[in-house]
């Protein structure tokens, strides 16, 4: 069996009384890209957010690379230090710095010297194919165009896990084929260990090796 | 005016009701400043001239009034922020018990007028020359406007999106997160408080005519009440209206249209942990109320004596604190329903020049209460029917509803916004008429909103002085005026006791408030 890079362990998140996140468990294998699928509300993005630890898990465990990085209430290892890309559903792109400035900002805190910063920033704003838009803001930016950017912010520091949380619900159908058929190739590229969130399956399909399925707090196949 | 629907719910009463409620608007709020523009662009004769203009430019009296009012602004802008935005954020982001009944207790100066401040500032044992100085009234000032600077920035930190935040911690240090992130965009809503703050200190005439500092408002007083120089007056508004207008336009470019948003983000993104921190942040709180709150309040009541002085001071003023209960409850009333209709009519615009809109109504709100008041007497001040609104009480309630309905109307557009515009729609659809979708479906609605302009309007109206001073009828006094009058020749112990029934008036609607929103389901 290859060896898991993520691993979730039987991991539950309450809120009052309501699970929303119950006894999941989920093994994801290095280069991995997973896709987690389910109606509104099951618990997608709080499985997400405990991942990134945004959220602390009530219960279980959460294996990132070897390293336990939660467990039963405690997070064990920031989220700054878990290595982790994230692209939000709403694209969370700072306001008041430009595209760069957004890029820019992971690298500084990451402590990279200007002059490296520069050139991965160019380097991935090209992969991207967002070079031209590098000095505006993001409200200056369209859809696609903010997108474009939200996910070069997740790439920049090559995490060793990369976590989406429906980031194409607000495109429409065409941009959303074209954007994924990008984010393939990139994936393919890159190979990061990736989880997917959508609600739709046929988005998800063409993108992940292996959908697994949500519904009410617990993954229930795949 | 276009609604924001595409549905098209328009009709006759409608029209009519906001159409009216804006020409009262504009002619009891708007036209006494508009008066006094005009009037600055004119001579003696009634020509135009820019004579005002050019004693401003080169007189050195002017000058002087000029960098004393701006020294005033600046330093009471620069003291309040420096102490509210540190707490504003705490507020927001700090997790510490009690947090209620901390922004109750600091927000206490906001709600003491002024100049009740000024005359406990006078009686602290410190020496004359600090007393009666600049310093003197900047610190004063500061300590009323903190919360301001407080509420803003508390606001403001809740307002930032918790994803921006959570999107920088997955990436950078809680520290770094807060400097890079949180900081900036708190930053905007704090530099527009401060310029609110700066504005509302130009325009204070309670605390600099107490503290015998010589401004722009007092000299507007002096050369009116004193010189009965109606020109000379009008000249010295001059300043203060353009630093107004300067000052709320600046405000305006800065928060733009969050001036009529009140969204909180559902959660918090970062939290501020204090940790060791905890006890040095308890005893900072405890200092801020202790000197801002505990002391002039403490002051005051040593100085009113006992209960039989305070109450004799209060028969001798009897008429005084009736009116000023019973002026500022009409006042308070007749503001919060004009500012309903303005506020809904404005919440509800989708013109392009909406903005100027927001922009009008806070300049108005910044016109100091000595303009006001004497572009009330040049309006009403005539030998028919308006003389005998001039000779009654309700020209104090017109200059209540000049000064404050403009604020309220922002307030209340700030919560009409938070109702979606498809409620009205199935009212629509559901056959409602227009007066009975406002009554029905918006009101209700807008409860806490319209209760909460209703304590400010109150608060605002009882503490009145610049144009109450200047308008009031002989024989019509209210609480702040009398105080004001009897400085010169009546013991502290009298002015103390007054001052004391003040607060606790202010205090009354305060309480009552806050009681009705904890049982409406917490704070909103």
């Amino acid at each position: 069996m290859t060896e898991a890079f993520l691993h979730l362990v039987a991991l539950t998140k309450r809120y009052g009384n309501r699970a929303a996140v119950d006894r999941a468990s989920l093994f994801v294998a290095e280069g991995e890209v997973v896709a987690l699928i389910g109606p509104s509300g099951c618990g997608k993005t709080t499985t997400l957010r405990l991942i990134a630890g945004l959220e602390k898990p009530d219960e279980g465990e959460i294996w990132i690379g070897g390293e336990c990085v939660a467990t039963n209430g405690r997070n064990l290892i920031p989220s700054h230090k878990r290595g982790i890309g994230f692209v939000f559903q709403d694209l969370a792109l700072w306001p008041h710095l430009t595209a760069e400035g957004n890029l820019d900002f992971v690298l500084a805190s990451a402590g990279m010297k200007r002059r490296e910063r520069r050139e991965r920033i160019v380097e991935t704003l090209r992969m991207m194919r967002a070079e031209g838009f590098a000095g505006r803001y993001p409200s200056q930016l369209s859809g696609g165009e903010q997108q474009r950017v939200a996910i070069a912010r997740a790439l920049i520091a090559r995490p060793r896990l990369l976590l989406l949380d429906e980031p194409m619900s607000n495109l429409d159908a065409p941009l959303r084929g074209q954007l994924l058929e990008e984010l393939k190739s990139l994936q393919d590229r890159l190979k990061i260990t990736t989880v997917y969130i959508t609600h739709d399956r046929a988005e998800a399909e063409p993108l992940a090796a292996r959908v697994v399925q949500m519904e009410a707090g617990r993954i229930v196949c795949g | 005016m276009v609604m924001k629907s595409g549905m098209s719910y328009f009709s006759v009463s409608h029209f009519s009701v906001l159409s009216l409620a804006v020409s009262l608007f504009i002619l009891l709020c708007a036209l006494p400043a508009i008066y006094m523009l005009g009037l600055s662009f004119t001579s003696a004769d009634g020509h135009l001239s820019f004579e005002n203009y050019r004693r401003l430019l080169v007189e050195a009296r002017q000058r002087e009034l000029l960098r004393t009012s701006a020294l005033l602004g600046a330093g009471a802008a620069m003291l309040a922020t420096l102490v509210g935005a540190p707490l504003g954020l705490l507020l927001a982001r700090a997790r510490f018990r009690g947090k209620r009944w901390w922004r109750l207790a600091l927000v206490i100066p906001l709600v003491v007028p002024p100049y009740v401040l000024a005359l406990a500032w006078t009686w602290l044992d410190i020496t004359s020359e600090l007393t009666y100085s600049l310093t003197g009234a900047i610190i004063v000032l500061g300590v009323s406007f903190y919360p301001l600077a407080m509420l803003a920035t508390e606001a403001a930190a809740r307002r930032v999106d918790a994803g921006l935040e959570e999107a920088a911690l997955l990436v950078a240090a809680p520290r770094r997160v807060f400097a890079k992130i949180t900081l900036p965009l708190v930053a905007p809503a704090v530099a527009a408080a401060a310029l609110v703050i700066f504005t509302l200190a130009i325009s204070e005439f309670g605390v600099p005519g107490l503290l015998r500092i010589n401004v722009f408002t007092t000299e507007v007083f002096t050369a009116f009440a004193a010189l009965y120089d109606f020109g000379a007056a009008t000249a010295l508004s001059v300043p203060l209206l353009l630093a107004t207008i300067i000052t709320a336009l600046a405000a305006r470019l800065i928060i733009g249209e969050r001036m009529l948003t009140t969204r909180r983000s559902s959660r918090i993104g970062l939290s501020l942990t204090l940790g060791k921190w905890q006890t040095p942040m308890v005893a900072l709180l405890l200092t801020i109320i202790a000197l801002c709150v505990l002391l002039p309040i403490g002051v005051i009541a040593r100085e009113a004596g006992g209960l039989r002085l305070i109450a004799s001071s209060l028969s001798n003023s009897r008429a005084a604190v009736i009116n000023s209960f019973a002026l500022a409850g009409a006042g308070a009333t007749l503001v919060v329903m004009l500012a309903a209709l303005v506020g809904y009519a404005r919440a509800r615009m989708r013109a392009r020049w909406s903005g100027l809109v927001d922009l009008a109504l806070i300049t108005l709100f910044a016109v100091p209460g000595t303009v006001v008041g004497i572009g009330l007497i040049g309006l009403w001040n005539h030998a028919d029917w308006r003389g005998e609104i001039y000779a009654s009480p309700l020209i104090i309630v017109i200059a209540y509803l000049a000064r404050f309905a403009p604020v309220a109307a922002l307030l209340l557009a700030a919560s009409v916004r938070q109702i979606p515009v498809s409620f009205e729609e199935a009212a629509v659809v559901a056959g409602a008429s227009w007066p009975r979708r406002f009554g029905r479906i918006v009101l209700p609605q807008m409860f806490t909103g319209l209760s909460a302009a209703w304590v400010v309007a109150f608060i605002f109206a009882i503490g009145e002085i610049g144009a109450t001073a200047l308008v009031a009828p002989p024989g019509e006094s209210t609480l702040p005026v009398r105080v004001y009058t009897l400085i010169a020749n009546t013991p502290a112990s009298n002015l103390a006791a007054l001052s004391l029934a003040q607060v606790i008036i202010v205090f009354l609607p305060l309480a009552l408030f806050a009681l009705f929103v904890r049982q409406s389901g917490g704070e909103k």
